[in-house]
């Protein structure tokens, strides 16, 4: 059963509601999924999926954290049903507190690009964390994962590492102002970048799932410089430089949207930015918390071949650990503090820990292959679950480019976050709780992507993709 | 990297000579890569409380990591240390786990507005609240070390609301909601103060905010991420007996990982997304692995006699810094609150950041550094605390004292 990399007994045309070990597995040394406590109860006949722990424990979840969560979309609010709690994960694959266990295309929402728990990570980090978790003071491992940082990003020539994607776009938003002198920024609607004030408009991720318009407690005034902005019309960034000529200090973008679902850039999108900006003393942001090393190792702006000004990473640079970071331009750069005047700090940014878990990622996507393979699976899933989708008669669209993928109940295509409210987000509901009884864990929300990482195998694509064709036949 | 680090205080600004790299710590011990061992008193700046890579807290991670560091999704982890916050901190009915102190901050001050309709802050000179915009007015930490005014970046609009008060003055406070009837949302602060250097409220000024906030409709938050679990383990509103209305907190609850956290009231937690309208997000927040380290720090710090241990030493090793540089005719001040403490070089009392500006920062320099290659490190800014741990030992502090009686005669 359940030990890491071994597949669901393959005679079984659905997963079985068990979760754990007989004795006998214990005693040969599986892996530590098999000391969890679970209790054995193995029914071939029965389709029954409880989640009778993950009840109870958010129950007491909701009294103690305010919508039983640290992250709004962990709740399952779009989605309906019980929100699960997970006990473990490891490779491509995770097992909720009531034993069940599910292929994961979360993936922590992006930084297990190289599996869960990597064996050669977690053995890194028990060596590095003798030493020491945290120093508050500069160590080597920050050295070595910006210089690998820096050789893999074009635009970036100087780093600072921060402790999440939200600290690296409010520390990317102050310096891009220092710069400029400016104050104003654009912004896609539907993009999300992190929560810091300015950001608040018209915002993706849970901020789409959950149908915010604007956060209570933002004041206008902070939001005011935001000018938000259609995905994919050049025109209204156009007309936008116009009437705020020489007011925009940036146009910060996702440049594939991941907070939306899945929106990948018009083909003149990315370089008529990059030229309108440069014609107007603006700079180009790319926030590539959710691409950055995801859709080559180079990001988005090594895949697009188009170098913005600042970028900003997160998730897989972290390696499982909190880790945010900005970079660009050095002469930008370098007006950050202590180099110049424009401040950001913290106490735990740089730490060893998260610089090891990093750098042992990084490593690992170096290796040749790795995205040509994230590539492959990906394809492979996002057809299958196209072709079982329409096959049914559903109207949906998708796509994915190498690990990063989503799909949309609705005709498409999908442009920006307009097109993509127009999916069918109660078959969404329907379809997301239906796979996640089928043991495959989508996010909890049609406004988020879905990823891939290395450790999935095509047996998880096409157990995903019997899956849906199961699900989508009931919709 | 900017400045060749990823926070603006490790660059040795304003201490001068060579910043030093670290290669590991134990204990109450820190080893730079030049093998260079140190009496550590800046403990990460606060997360060390009970020593650096404690055994236990090492063993617990490693055992956890094997089931994955980050799920992106609920975990009871979370749930278990959020009640260890929750009994322990008087103010804190529910809470909100993040990254960073910064975040913290953050997602307090949209929840305060949120819950007020106000927009206007009350914060006082050299406080720090992490670097959120409206945050970076006469801030204390870096901002006091580097001495910038404000930071560049920030829009007006940002910091208009941000009403600023010098530390201990009621009569300013009261003057501040009399000009701005109804429409201050919330004064925070740090009950004592860390980020200017160490300075503990006058006997009634907490109570007199509490009071102010009260009679106005404002909300009173305490930023205990310096403060809380170390000056005992319910924090500074324990330690002071006065409950504000929500907390922060950071460093020890991470045990070393990032984290930070908010909380209070639950009627005003429960506006926070996906209870409520106000949103705050993050990916690793509640993070498996964080929590694992704030659980084992935590329970930790909860067993007996701990608060009265870091009373003990830091109380021997202040009186003998302070001796020490009083006999060799400096004028210095300073004083301690259970594990934090500081000194600065001026007469003193200092009940501000006023008063903390008048230390002579190049004597603080020249101390700094004499006593790093004495092999003791404390804070490379005037305006830090200093913290002490479970692992310091009587032997360091002796040695501490030695140290800087041989200095303050050099200085």
């Amino acid at each position: 059963m359940a030990g890491v990399g071994l597949s669901w007994p393959s005679k079984l045309t659905h997963r079985p509601n068990f979760t754990t070990s007989s004795p006998s597995r214990s005693s040969s040394g599986c892996s530590s999924r098999c000391a969890v406590k679970m209790t054995v109860t193995v029914d071939e006949k029965k389709t029954t999926f409880t989640l009778k722990k993950s009840e109870e424990a958010f129950n007491a979840a909701k009294e103690l954290m305010p919508g039983g969560v640290n992250s709004p979309v962990r709740a399952f609010k779009s989605v309906g049903g019980q929100p699960i709690l997970i006990d473990s994960v490891k490779g491509s694959h995770m097992w909720d507190i009531d034993g069940n266990e599910y292929i994961d295309y979360v993936g922590s929402w992006g930084p297990a690009i190289i599996g869960h728990a990597d064996d050669e990570v977690l053995s890194a980090l028990a060596e590095t964390m003798k030493k020491g978790t945290s120093f508050g003071a500069p160590c080597l491992l920050e050295n070595v994962l910006a210089e690998m940082v820096i050789s893999a990003v074009p635009s970036i020539e100087m780093v600072r590492f921060v402790n999440s994607g939200t600290e690296a776009c409010m520390g990317v938003l102050r310096l891009a102002r220092a710069f400029t002198g400016r104050e104003k920024i654009i912004k896609f609607e539907g993009c999300y970048h992190g929560h810091a004030d300015p950001y608040l408009v018209k915002a993706g991720s849970g901020v789409a799932t959950l149908g915010l318009p604007d956060s209570p407690g933002v004041p206008k005034a902070a939001t005011a410089p935001t000018l938000s902005s259609p995905y994919n019309d050049i025109a209204d960034v156009e007309l936008l430089f116009e009437t705020n000529k020489g007011e925009i200090a940036a146009v910060i973008l996702e440049p594939v949207v991941g907070n939306s679902g899945f929106i990948t850039p018009k083909p003149d999108f990315l370089n008529a930015l990059r030229r309108i900006t440069k014609e107007n003393g603006a700079l180009l942001i790319f926030d590539e918390v959710m691409t950055g090393f995801r859709l080559s190792y180079g990001g988005a702006q090594e895949y697009f071949g188009i170098t913005p000004d600042l970028t900003t990473l997160g998730k897989i640079i972290g390696g499982g650990l909190p880790v945010g970071a900005y970079g660009g331009r050095r002469e930008i750069m370098e007006m950050v503090a202590p180099a110049g005047p424009m401040y950001q700090a913290g106490t735990l940014s740089g730490n060893p820990l998260a610089m090891t878990a990093g750098i042992h990622t990084l490593k690992r996507l170096k290796e040749p292959g790795q995205y040509d393979y994230l590539d492959k699976i990906t394809s492979e899933l996002v057809q299958g679950i196209l072709n079982t989708g329409k096959k049914a008669g559903h109207a949906v669209c998708g796509g994915y480019i190498s690990g990063m993928f989503g799909f949309f109940f609705t005709e498409g295509p999908v442009f920006n976050f307009e097109d993509a409210k127009k999916s069918d987000t109660a078959k969404f509901a329907r379809f997301f709780r239906g796979m996640l009884e089928e043991g495959v864990y989508f996010a909890p929300s049609q406004f988020e992507a879905g990823f891939t990482s290395l450790a999935h195998t095509s047996e998880d694509i096409q157990r995903t993709i019997a899956a849906a064709e199961k699900v989508f036949k009931q919709l």
